[in-house]
């Protein structure tokens, strides 16, 4: 695939895109709501097809952010998909660990340290927080004191 | 001199411990092993228990879930003992300062358990195996 095939595919799914944003030459950002980050995700990985490499999560003050980022290798060329949770009193969001089993780890690490619910996840146990670390404390969310 | 730490000086058997460490102190301690430093050839042994130890070798900076294999790996050691504290991290908290899963610096943990503590400090990220050396000779000749 080259450059302008990935440019076509990627077309393909923007009236489920809120936005899009290049930086550099090799990168596009993707934005999209939380609601269809799941098939968004599907898409990228199953159709166009995209090497999976992690995900990403963020607190910015008004929402979550949760950041697929996805490669293609042949071309070396990086898609982030940046999925907004506007809800932060309950933030969730659909999991792609149905479909994209190499992403359950880090949305467990995500859940773990965000509070953001993984909906459909197959195995939602703490994976990276102490033993004796209190339930619903959020180490790296914005409000927690350090 | 008492026999005790007589016999603590003569051949120091280490223990170590990994605390929650990047790994990099344990590459250079296992390189104090390896023919280049063999510090074997002064009597520096690792063991497999703490039980059999005279020092520990600290490294890394005490997370929340290794401190307490921490403070009962040391209760298990025969005393008196030596705690080496190896790189920055295990010194202080180096870089992980004010950071969420820390309850407080290694001496500090250490100390809780047994106040009277033989604490040494080698510092560096990672330390130089030419620097624990001399470390662990100058702690050994000031006690």
């Amino acid at each position: 695939m080259n450059q302008e095939e990935l440019n076509n595919r990627l077309s393909e799914i923007e009236p489920k895109l809120t936005g899009i944003e290049r930086t550099t030459d090799n990168r596009i950002y993707l934005l999209c709501e939380a609601e269809n980050s799941y098939e968004v995700n599907k898409f990228l990985f199953e159709d166009v097809p995209l090497r999976f490499v992690i995900a990403t999560g963020i607190d910015s003050d008004d929402c979550f952010e949760v950041l697929y980022h996805y490669s293609d290798d042949e071309i070396g060329f990086v898609v982030t998909l940046k999925a907004f949770i506007r809800d932060r009193e309950k933030p969730s969001i659909e999991s792609i660990s149905p479909f994209l089993p190499g992403a359950e780890w880090i949305e467990r690490e995500m859940h773990d340290i965000l509070g953001i619910e993984f909906r459909n996840h197959p195995n939602m146990r703490r994976l990276i927080l102490a033993d004796d670390w209190p339930e619903g404390v959020y180490p790296l969310r914005k409000e927690v004191k350090k | 001199m008492s026999w005790r730490m007589w016999s603590l000086k003569k051949s120091v058997w280490v223990f170590h411990v990994n605390a929650g460490a990047c790994n990099n102190c344990d590459i250079e301690i296992v390189n104090l092993l390896t023919p280049r430093y063999d510090v074997e050839r002064f009597g520096i042994k690792l063991v497999g228990s703490p039980r059999h130890a005279d020092a520990l070798l600290v490294t890394g900076v005490g997370t929340r879930q290794a401190v307490i294999r921490l403070r009962e790996v040391y209760r298990q050691v025969p005393k008196p003992c030596v705690v080496f504290l190896m790189g920055a991290c295990a010194c202080g908290t180096g870089i992980f300062e004010g950071a969420y899963h820390i309850p407080g610096a290694v001496d500090e943990v250490i100390r809780e358990v047994d106040p009277r503590a033989i604490i040494a400090y080698v510092p560096g990220c990672p330390p130089k195996p030419e620097a624990m050396i001399s470390g662990v000779v100058r702690a050994l000749s000031a006690i």
